[in-house]
């Protein structure tokens, strides 16, 4: 049976192309099907009234901490891509409910800073569950890697080296592990080529015996099998990230680990997303040059409660020059715990503050994070085929005193008014 | 007759100090702003702030403008009086926690942060293009007693009289940071019982033997000087009162966080209260605890803690408050006029009235909206950042 809804909005902030005004969207089994101002709405559909609101794709923080206990998972092996993140993930978190009421329906989690190459991480919705499964939207979706961290809050410039040169020499030896595979896949090829010649010569010698002629000799130099070399799950996600097929988003904040990052991404030919790029600002063109995107951020690194040395010389202008200078920007809030990101639509307006396009401010929290991190045909804005993830706003979402009034994800109400949709638990006054 | 020369000495550099500083502030100077917030005073459109020798002479609309005045045409900002941070740390190279801690004893009154005051460090500039025009320099948090706080004004670029109190009270530190494995106080109650050792030492403090700790905290037992209580948990705050009570301190309690459980209890003291920097709480419940706070009556002002969290925005903080549920005029008293009058400048500072000193904010939009960008910061009259033009 089909469920239509139509939100017959004030203001639609698409996203993808201009706001319209005074505009309908239909939502046909969780999918937009139409959005503009002469839609038309069939009989039957339930309509949602949001005249002079302010109607918005979800939001989404690409730093987010939800759904992972601990605040920041790390493993104590420095090189560990293979892992992912989840399989730490707690569905029934409940800060979930607290910023899914200020708009947010996706959220990036990703492994913490403490090892070189952390782990997977995955897009989820914020919807209600019970198991992750049914959170996900897209997992693998960037190798999460560090470079210049300090731990201790001691700048050590030998552990720095020692990051660059670490993340290297896994994908020289990962490119090594491919060699070997694809020669044992030759070498096994050539053997089952050979395997089958030799049975088809035993099949005409035993014909041949059969007529009472002597065997050919070849029974004896059977051709020997390759020796199959070891599968490493290291080295197999890192495959994926030589091969294009999964980013590696680098988490850097001073500018010689952010050129670093660059230059692997040079050296390797990588698709890489630097993550919260703190001094950015100093190499914006090198960045743009190459068409990196970032998740900059945090904006105001008052997220943090710690005087973190990678934050000393952050500029609260940093994602307003990167994205002056033509490089895509995604916000991140990066709190220091899940609930933090219910702050991304202030973090947007604190970009715009110090200086950031007010449209690229509010893509920067939808439908660039989609973009970076292979979500854009789902969600990130309101458009035909997407996934009608819609957050009506009394007011501007960048107006720090808007209030959400409604959330939908996939065309389900999930939030309305003060409560959470289908929970007897009350969300916000 | 070496005593006569270093008179004549701070005399001469005195009379220079006097017109270098009345150089700079001496032109009239006249604002002409879409929005003045007066803050004591409700809100002008289309006013005007003249500003004669560094000091507001007159607010208001339709004033006369006086002949030579250099006029800032603004028609489409807003205007409000510079922020005033209630407690940080800029300036002091805080790197690590260790800079303005000073561990090997626990009750160290006779400290006064001003001494690590660097006026040309980095956050400090940070802190002024956010729109910070003064702020309250304190000690760190792991001494109980923990030292002398200081007022300045931030200088940008123009580096004269920015100090304004060198010894503006002294910070007490009830929070868990102050308890430490190896040194007294190890516990909570310890803590407490020792700075009441120290009070009472204090009250019966006789100046034939010197002792330059006594010497502070005597002034704090008489109420002369002021003490800033720093307290976060229900019980922490509950132990600060105490002492308020039994010492009759005249006291401000600084973070705070649980304070909305006892707002009643601080209200009828009359107790102000510099609040946490808002952002370090996530919560919905913990955010919405300043406005009951402020609701039950207790004065609030904001804190940033710059650079412990990074935080350059203190506006941020008070925003954050309002969309919690703090009354937006309350939200822009505590950025102003309530922190002035806490810090006892509130003759100076706080406001945009005549006679007042002329730190200003100019804001490109409402000061509550985030989005908000500062475009101008004038201290003493004298313009100290300007966004750069585009």
């Amino acid at each position: 049976m089909r469920e239509l809804i139509a939100i017959r909005a004030g203001s639609i902030l698409t996203i993808s192309g201009d706001v319209i005004e005074n505009g309908t969207i239909l939502i046909e089994d969780g999918k937009m099907k139409a959005v503009g101002q002469e839609v038309v709405v069939p009989d039957g559909a339930r309509i949602i009234d949001a005249k002079g609101k302010y109607v918005a794709p979800g939001l989404i923080d690409a730093q987010s901490r939800l759904y992972v206990i601990d605040g920041e998972l790390n493993e104590s092996r420095a090189i560990a891509p293979e892992l992912d993140i989840l399989d730490a993930v707690d569905p029934f978190i409940k800060e979930r409910q607290e910023v899914l009421a200020q708009g947010v329906t996706a959220a990036c989690i990703a492994p913490g800073n403490r090892g070189l190459l952390g782990g997977l991480g995955a897009v989820l919705k914020m919807r209600r569950a019970k198991t992750s499964k049914e959170m996900v939207l897209r997992t693998n979706v960037a190798v999460k890697g560090a470079i210049g961290i300090s731990h201790s809050n001691e700048s050590s410039s030998l552990t720095r080296l020692e990051n660059y040169s670490s993340i290297r020499e896994a994908l020289l030896e990962t490119q090594t592990y491919m060699q070997q595979k694809r020669k044992y896949g030759q070498e096994l090829a050539e053997y089952e080529k050979k395997k089958a010649e030799k049975k088809e010569q035993a099949k005409s010698d035993d014909q041949q015996a059969d007529k009472g002629e002597p065997a050919s000799r070849g029974a004896k130099d059977k051709p020997a099998r390759p020796a199959k070399p070891r599968t490493n799950p290291t080295y197999e996600v890192l495959a994926r990230v030589l091969g294009k097929e999964i980013p590696l988003q680098i988490e850097a904040h001073r500018p010689d680990d952010i050129l670093n990052a660059l230059r692997l991404a040079d050296e390797f030919d990588l698709c890489l997303i630097l993550d919260k790029c703190t001094e950015g600002y100093k190499v914006a063109d090198q960045i743009a040059r190459r068409k990196i995107p970032v998740i900059a951020g945090p904006i105001s690194t008052s997220f943090l409660d710690m005087p973190a040395l990678e934050y000393r010389n952050h500029d609260a202008r940093n994602a307003a020059i990167l994205s002056k200078k033509g490089v895509k920007v995604a916000i991140g809030v990066a709190g220091w715990d899940g609930a933090s990101s219910k702050f991304i639509a202030l973090a947007a307006a604190m970009a715009v503050a110090n200086g950031m396009d007010r449209h690229a401010a509010l893509r920067a929290i939808t439908l660039t994070p989609a973009e970076i991190f292979g979500v854009a045909e789902r969600i990130g804005s309101l458009e035909v085929g997407k996934d009608a993830d819609v957050v009506i706003f009394n007011g501007h979402p960048l107006d720090a005193f808007s209030q959400v009034e409604m959330v939908l994800i996939e065309g389900k109400i999930v939030y309305e008014g003060s409560r959470e949709a289908g929970s007897q638990q009350k969300v916000a006054q | 007759m070496k005593h006569k020369m270093l008179l004549l000495a701070i005399l001469f550099l005195s009379l220079c100090a006097g017109p270098v500083m009345a150089g700079a502030g001496q032109q009239t100077l006249v604002i002409k702003a879409g929005v003045i917030w007066p803050i004591t005073g409700s809100a002008i459109t289309n006013g005007l702030i003249i500003i004669e020798n560094g000091k507001i002479s007159a607010v208001g609309t339709n004033l006369p403008v006086p002949e030579g005045a250099k006029i800032l045409e603004m028609p489409d900002k807003q205007v409000m009086p510079g922020l005033i941070d209630g407690h940080c740390h800029l300036g002091l190279s805080l790197d690590v926690f260790g800079e303005i801690e000073e561990t090997v004893s626990a009750i160290t009154p006779d400290m006064q942060i001003l001494d690590a005051f660097n006026p040309l460090a980095e956050d400090v500039e940070k802190a002024l293009r956010s729109g910070v025009t003064s702020v309250l320099l304190a000690p760190g948090y792991r001494n109980p007693i923990a030292g002398q706080m200081a007022i300045v004004k931030l200088p940008g670029e123009k580096r004269d009289a920015w100090l304004i109190n060198r010894s503006a009270g002294v910070k007490f530190s009830l929070g868990n940071e102050a308890l430490m494995y190896d040194r007294r106080p190890t516990s909570r109650p310890g803590l407490i019982a020792l700075v009441r050792e120290e009070l009472n030492k204090a009250s019966q403090y006789q100046q034939s033997k010197f002792d330059p700790r006594a010497e502070i905290l005597k002034r704090v037992v008489q109420g002369q000087l002021p003490v800033h209580i720093y307290c976060n948990t229900v019980d922490e705050i509950f132990a600060a009162i105490k002492l308020i009570d039994d010492y009759k301190l005249k006291a401000v309690l600084v973070g705070a966080r649980e304070a909305d459980e006892l707002a009643n209890v601080i209200a009828e003291r009359n107790i102000p209260l510099i609040y946490m920097p808002t952002i370090l709480a996530s919560k919905d419940k913990d955010l919405k605890r300043v406005g009951k706070i402020a609701a039950a009556g207790v004065k609030v002002a904001f804190a940033s803690y710059a650079p412990r969290t990074n935080l350059s925005d203190l506006r941020t903080s008070a925003i954050i408050a309002a969309k919690y549920g703090l009354a937006h005029e309350l939200a822009l008293k505590g950025l102003t006029i309530n922190a002035a009058e806490m810090l006892g400048i509130a003759q100076r500072l706080g406001s945009i009235e005549a006679g007042k000193d002329a730190d200003l904010v100019i804001l490109s939009g409402d000061p509550l909206d985030l989005t908000s960008g500062v475009e101008m910061v004038i201290i003493n009259g004298d313009i100290v950042y300007q966004k750069e033009q585009k």
